[in-house]
């Protein structure tokens, strides 16, 4: 391996990266052999990063606001009344609800009381999460330009609405590149509601663009291979492939002698790299090692695989590992219909988790260098979509704002930001649009937002398109 | 990364200028630097413009130049300032200051005078002269002089010619995508004749594989699926149309017609059906079937993509960058973008498109089996009605007879009972609380035929008559209601967007005894709901028609009620009657009638009306005609509904097609759909030549303009990604842009030459892959020097032949070809091969990926199903494009996954046993007989010793290691459906598993050297 190793870097070296692209040229400029291993971009970081990782804990579907974290007394005086015109102002509504012949007000059926010193509301759905409430920072005037879930998300995940674009966690590996030669460097667990149901997520959402494709997110799965094709075929150990690989390397070898593209020897390390996976993978999901203490803080779904609770401590342990863009996707936050009694089984499914997850960072010392974000696509309206009863409601997209909230590198911790109407409506203190929330997560990692670019099809695009200002309040 | 392309630029201007020292050339070494550094602010868009200063034109750019006097030239001035306030670009932006490099080459230019050129793509290209070369020996024709001579002029020499194992293997890729067998590798290297190369080039453009290997860049191209893309990714089938593409490629349609019947098929006087498939091209597109939706934001995005994937595929130009504003460095203005728009903003289409098939327009598109199989059952049912209607006479005859017996048979009855589910004669109260559940019947989803009919005495403008329904106004499900007196019937998924709904434009009484009756032909159109009040069809107004998902509704069948508490019925209800099916105009005027088939008998036949005739003559056929009669009819009415299954189940394809009256367009500010401008109609941009007054200002003139030898596009695009092909890099590198942004040619004269050559040879695909492949430069080693390396990593001065990774197609197609697994059948729906399980359901949930089993497991990739959301893993992991957009960029990166994929991945398993069945069967007896043989199918040559010697070591190893453990040697050949040979020894099975997998992982497997 060794010996392979320093033949690929003899090639590299003194050779520039006409046919590898700008990212090769980055890993031969680092001295390095793959960029999807290890290897910034040059001048990269654009200056002292707080957080080196990220762990964003999507909310896929669009977790209502109004129940969780945007406190709104007045509404229950105007249960049941009209939207007045002069607060939806024109908006927009999707073709679900537009047609509707009546738009009554509904106030939160859960309570809400303040916790911490900075005094954020939290609804009683989020114990766990109101406990550590000076521990976050929660962005109440998110907004974004999307109404319906495809949309919305890829714009969250990618900057633009329309699908080929990179992901947050693709531009973040391209430029930072990984700190892990065992692991890739952009991970994405996916957790189903426990009605198993819920807006479908697509393979986009983690994927590379028109970057190259080694930047794309990795699937870790909790049924079959954690990786795809990563357990050997039947009746082939580990042993086995090891035997394999060394007469693979050797007759590679054979083929770089001869033909002197320093591409054979990338593939060497590849094969070399794909073995230690077969090793660092089995052994990062194997949670037997956890002492009974850690099942107590994240829950006793964390035994569970494929659990939201599971993920989240997978997403602890990728984060030890040095793994730069760790994404979870919990599903079914839509509620449409039925708010009251499938809100609290979502918030069942990931409040203790999530806040387990970041006092685990913490209690770790790794909090301060792994910025955690939780939330979804869009937030809901304050009218009620559908049959208005007196135990049922359901609530359609609302773009104009929603909660976000963040944690840890980089971030204030145990602010509250931003203001929205008594309708919660309309923001009426300090937008957060999603280009502000991307520009913000990049200038955490050391990244001007304007200076990550990539040249395709004649323009040099960037994760906030051309928009995006840093939310410099939310910084630490 | 800007740093990056700055370097790559650098290391390429410095190779141009080796032999010509100091000699800039404006096109190719000063206009990439002024647009990627200076358009942005200085260029076409006078949004961005902050200045009066504009370098994309030579006026602007003189005036801040003195030509010949750098050190006097404000232009020079400001990029090398090192004040902050006045350097360019500014500091203040973060623009980063020019490199050194990019400094001194504007510098030499001014110098030298500031010759300015034209856009170089944008002016027609001219057949260039052949350059004179040194060594004539070396060229096969006139590729090779153009590259020969770029090649002296740095100094340097081709490479050898590669051997022909090798060259064989490399064409055979290249031209079918699948490896030379080893019987073909004899043929040509025992093939003593001159013309032995063309020879094999020749069988190979001859072949069905060929077609194949061409049409899946196409796909990529077109942005070719089986899903909608969006959301709930739901079905659709275009394979029709890509079957289409395949038979084009395969009759070497030229490519002047290959792109008019693609962009305008439909257009063409007398189109046929082929060339309306053809059409299929621009509904390849990405659609959305998320409820809930805007659809005009949608169907505006439809429209773009064709104009951004028309102008990416031919024109190489991107247009999608002036969709909110003029282009920042092409003089594409955004009025440009939407008179292109215009063109493809005509279709008759929704924005929000039915998720579970194609949606309008779309055809049937019968494949020429199916067409022959129809035709027989046309003649079938023709024969079948010919010989009941040859028994009309005496039908009549004895149905007269019939009637004279019947009129004495006064409670003798009849009435239609086919697909009859429910049947309540008796009359039933209401007071406007109470309803009749009659529990789980009737239980019609959106797509199945159905017809509610009863009679009705309401007291009450409004009331539910027979429903199907959540039991309030708004609630999932069908319904018969009374609404203001009108008769309406209602189909809904969901009240706000996704439902039918239609009612009687007339009222009917009230406090009297009236029929009514609803039909729906089960096609989720309010074009098919009829309703009858006393057997009369009735005038109708469509309230909603947007019927387009499965009804979920679990709620009980109810007379009188349903649809809320407020629309109990009140009145009186009887004679219901529900059928599984449409029924005709005549047979709903037959419900209504009052009277017995006896009390009918008796009316003198001149006297009865036709609901009455009608009602006459189907109770006597269907009761009392004689056997001969009975039957015949049945036969017709069998054979009728053979035919109707069977043309229900042909193909579909989405087509384009234009309304009678084009739709208005206008520019849309920003891009927003709803944000609309000045008006604006079908054109193209200004700076390209112009239409010709005999083209129709519509698609067909505007595919006759694309491929107009006066286009200076089309031609250089087509073959630049022909050359990416054979080469894996266009010879101008940016593939997709040929705009100011793009890179140069690396070989001007070259590009030219061979637009020109396609263009007079009648735009022939094949004749000018052929004049590639024939070259000499083609055919050179691909072996390369340290030194040569480092001077051409990316093989762009064409010193050597090409070496690249194989696409994700070619990898398992080889593989399965090398292993005797592969099925060779043209065509036909998408197939389900291996994929890991539960990939659809953990990201989508519902049913998931339903693998295929047989032979379609073995079929070539590009007839893979490609789902759009969850594109097929051990595809997208060897960089497939995703098929979301147009791509046409070749991708290669070399990553763990793919090392992962290749070794476990059953699809590769189960193909490294098929191969070591082959070997052991048809290798020979020794180890090395065998892996001679392995080396021959999977690369065309033998083993080197070197190589021998470390797989016998490795076999011996894999021997030792199952011998003592042969249940894991059982496991390891179980892998895949197709059983392992039974009369092999399965240690040795094992064993040679192990190493065909070993083979079919060697980096030059998986390259074409």
């Amino acid at each position: 391996m060794d010996t392979t190793t320093l033949l690929t870097r003899r090639h590299f070296f003194g050779v520039h990266a006409f046919g590898l692209g700008t990212a090769a040229l980055a890993s031969l400029l680092t001295g390095e052999l793959d960029a999807s291993a290890t290897g910034a971009l040059p001048g990269l970081p654009h200056f002292a990063p707080k957080a080196k990782r990220v762990i964003y804990l999507f909310q896929s579907g669009g977790p209502s606001q109004m129940e969780l974290f945007d406190y709104k007394p007045k509404l229950k005086d105007y249960a049941g009344t009209e939207l007045p015109e002069s607060i939806r102002n024109g908006q927009r509504l999707t073709g679900m609800s537009a047609s509707q012949s009546t738009f009554p007000v509904v106030p939160s059926r859960f309570e809400f009381a303040q916790y911490g010193e900075s005094g954020a509301w939290v609804s009683e759905l989020l114990p766990y999460t109101a406990k550590i409430a000076d521990q976050l920072t929660f962005i109440r005037s998110m907004n974004t330009d999307a109404i319906n879930h495809d949309p919305a998300v890829t714009f969250l995940q990618t900057g633009s609405q329309i699908a080929g674009r990179p992901s947050i966690g693709s531009w973040l590996v391209y430029g930072l590149g990984s700190e892990t030669q065992d692991l890739p460097g952009f991970v994405v667990m996916i957790s189903p509601g426990s009605g198993g149901g819920g807006q479908p997520l697509y393979d986009r959402l983690w994927g590379s663009g028109f970057l190259p494709t080694k930047y794309q997110g990795v699937k870790f799965r909790s049924v079959g291979d954690p990786v795809l094709y990563l357990s050997n075929p039947a009746g082939f150990t580990h042993q086995d492939r090891r035997t394999y690989l060394d007469a693979l390397g050797k007759l590679n070898q054979l083929a770089l002698d001869d033909y002197g593209d320093p591409e054979i020897g990338t593939r060497i390390s590849q094969y070399e790299m794909a073995f230690r996976m077969q090793s660092s993978v089995p052994e990062l999901t194997d949670l037997s090692k956890e002492p009974a203490q850690t099942f107590e803080m994240y829950g006793a779904d964390a035994r569970k695989p494929g659990t939201y609770a599971a993920n989240c401590l997978l997403a602890r342990r990728l984060a030890e590992r040095g793994v730069r863009f760790i994404q979870l996707f919990h599903r079914d936050w839509d509620h449409h219909g039925n708010l009251p009694k499938d809100l609290p089984k979502r918030c069942k499914e990931t409040d203790q988790a999530s806040a387990a997850l970041v006092m685990d960072l913490k209690q770790r010392g790794l909090l301060d260098e792994t910025l955690v974000v939780w939330g979804g696509e869009f937030g809901r309206t304050v009218y009620c979509q559908g049959r208005l009863t007196a135990e049922d409601y359901g609530r359609d997209h609302h773009p104009r704002c929603f909660t976000v909230w963040m944690a840890g590198g980089g971030i204030k911790p145990g602010i509250v930001m931003g203001e929205t109407d008594d309708y919660g409506y309309n923001i009426t203190q300090g937008p957060v649009h999603v280009h502000d929330l991307q520009a913000t997560i990049l200038q955490c990692l050391g990244i001007d937002h304007t200076r990550l670019t990539y040249k395709y099809q004649g323009r040099h695009f960037r994760l906030t398109d051309v928009h995006g200002n840093v939310v410099r309040q939310l910084l630490a | 990364m800007r740093f990056g392309y700055t370097i790559v630029f650098l290391l390429l201007t410095s190779i141009c200028r080796a032999a010509e020292p100091g000699a800039i050339q404006f096109n190719r070494d000063v206009r990439p630097i002024l647009s990627d550094k200076c358009y942005a602010c200085h260029g076409p868009d006078p949004a961005q413009r902050k200045t009066k200063f504009r370098f994309d034109q030579e006026d602007g750019a003189k005036s801040v130049i003195v030509a010949g006097d750098a050190a006097a030239s404000k232009l020079i001035q400001r990029i090398t300032s090192d004040d902050p306030a006045t350097r360019m670009p500014p500091a203040y932006e973060g623009r980063d200051k020019l490199s050194p490099g990019e400094i001194e080459t504007l510098r030499r230019w001014v110098e030298q005078g500031a010759k300015w050129e034209a856009h170089w793509s944008f002016i027609a290209p001219k057949r260039p002269e052949l350059p004179s070369i040194k060594d004539r020996s070396w060229p096969s024709n006139p590729i090779d002089s153009f590259v020969l001579a770029r090649l002296e002029r740095e100094g340097l020499h081709p490479s050898l010619e590669a051997d022909r194992r090798t060259l064989i293997r490399r064409v055979s890729l290249d031209l079918t995508g699948l490896p030379p067998t080893p019987a073909e590798v004899d043929a040509f290297l025992g093939d003593a004749s001159p013309d032995a190369w063309e020879h094999v080039v020749d069988r190979l453009l001859a072949s069905p594989r060929y077609a194949e290997r061409m049409a899946t860049r196409w796909l990529d191209a077109a942005r070719y699926s089986d899903t909608n893309g969006y959301q709930s990714d739901g079905e659709r089938s275009m394979w029709r149309w890509r079957d289409w593409v395949i038979d084009a490629f395969d009759r070497n349609m030229p490519f002047d017609q290959f792109t008019i019947e693609q962009i305008a098929g439909d257009l063409l006087p007398n189109a046929t059906a082929s060339q309306k498939i053809a059409t299929g091209f621009h509904r390849n597109h990405r659609t959305n079937g998320e409820g809930g939706i805007v659809p005009e934001e949608f169907r505006v995005e439809y429209v773009a993509d064709r104009v951004e994937t028309t102008s990416i595929v031919w024109l190489g130009l991107t247009m999608g960058c002036a969709r909110c504003h003029d282009h920042k460095y092409d003089p594409i203005k955004q009025r440009d973008f939407y008179r292109m728009f215009a063109f493809f903003n005509s279709v008759p289409e929704k924005g929000l498109v039915y998720n579970f098939g194609n949606d309008e327009p779309m055809m049937k598109a019968p494949t020429p089996e199916q067409s022959s199989k129809l035709a027989e059952l046309d003649a079938k049912l023709r024969d079948a009605e010919k010989s009941y209607y040859a028994l009309e006479p005496s039908i009549d005859q004895d149905q007269a007879k019939w009637e004279r017996r019947a009129a004495h048979k006064k409670k003798l009855d009849w009435s239609p009972h086919d697909g009859l589910v429910v049947d309540r004669p008796q009359p039933v109260d209401f007071d406007g609380e109470t309803f009749v559940d009659v529990g789980d019947v009737a239980n019609f989803d959106y797509l199945e035929p159905f017809t509610l009919a009863a009679y009705i005495h309401p007291s009450s403008p409004d009331g539910a008559i027979l429903t199907r329904v959540e039991d309030y106004f708004e609630g999932e499900g069908y319904g018969l209601y009374l609404i203001n007196g009108e008769v309406r019937l209602h189909i809904i998924k969901r009240w706000t967007d996704i439902g039918l709904r239609v009612e009687t434009e007339n009222p009917i009484p009230l406090n009297e005894w009236n029929h009514v009756s609803a039909t729906y032909d089960g096609y989720r159109y309010a074009s098919g709901v009829r309703i009858y009040v006393n057997g009369q069809p009735q005038k109708l107004k469509v309230l909603f028609d947007d019927l387009n998902y499965p009804l979920g509704a679990k709620d009980p069948f109810r007379i009188g009620g349903g649809g809320g508490p407020k629309l109990r019925f009140q009145g009186s209800i009887r004679g219901v009657e529900v059928f599984k099916r449409a029924l005709s105009e005549a047979e709903a005027a037959i419900l209504a009638l009052n009277q017995t088939i006896g009390q009918l008998a008796a009316i003198p036949p001149e006297q009865r009306t036709k609901p009455q005739s009608d009602k006459l003559a189907l109770c006597f056929l269907d009761r009392f005609a004689s056997k001969k009669v009975r039957a015949a009819r049945q036969q017709m009415f069998d054979a009728r509904a053979e035919r109707k299954r069977y043309y229900e189940a042909i193909p579909t394809v989405m087509v384009m097609q234009d309304t009678p009256t084009p739709r208005d367009t206008f520019i849309l500010k920003r891009g927003a759909y709803d944000n609309r401008g000045e008006q604006v109609g079908p054109g193209v941009p200004g700076f390209l030549p112009p239409f010709q007054t005999e083209w129709p200002n519509n698609r067909l003139g505007l595919a006759r303009w694309l491929v107009s030898p006066a286009n200076p596009l089309t031609a250089r695009v087509i073959v630049n990604r022909f050359w990416q092909m054979y080469f894996g890099t266009g010879l101008v590198k940016t593939i997709e842009d040929f705009g100011s942004q793009g890179e140069a040619s690396s070989h001007p004269e070259l590009l030219d030459w061979l637009a020109t050559e396609f263009v007079e040879s009648g735009w022939d695909m094949k004749a000018i892959q052929k004049a590639i492949v024939l070259s000499s430069t083609y055919r050179q080693s691909s072996k390369v020097t340290h030194e040569l390396w480092q001077l051409d990593p990316e093989n762009r001065l064409l010193a050597r032949g090409p070496r690249f990774r194989l696409s994700p197609e070619m990898i398992r197609d080889q593989a399965l070809a090398v292993s005797g697994l592969l099925v060779e059948k043209a065509g036909g729906p998408s197939v389900k091969p291996y994929q890991p399980p539960g990939l659809w359901q953990e990201l989508a949930g519902g049913s998931g990926y339903v693998q295929d089993h047989g032979s379609a497991l073995y079929r070539r990739s590009l007839y893979t199903y490609w789902k759009r959301t969850v594109a097929p893993p051990s595809m997208v992991n060897f960089d497939a494009s995703t098929r979301e957009t147009c791509t046409v960029r070749e991708v290669r990166t070399n990553t763990p996954l793919q090392a992962l994929d290749l070794m476990n991945d059953v699809a590769y398993v189960e193909a490294a046993r098929k191969l070591a069945e082959r070997l052991l069967t048809e290798g020979g007896n020794t180890p090395i007989e065998r892996l001679t043989y392995a080396y021959r199918l999977v690369l065309a040559r033998a083993p080197k010793p070197a190589e021998e010697k470390i797989l016998l070591a490795t076999l011996d190893e894999f021997r030792k290691r199952y011998a003592g453990d042969l249940a894991s040697a059982e496991k390891l050949v179980a892998e895949g459906e197709s059983p392992h040979n039974p009369k092999l020894n399965i240690l040795e099975l094992a064993v040679y598993t192990s190493a065909a997998s070993l083979l079919l992982n060697l980096d030059e497997t998986i390259t074409k050297e």
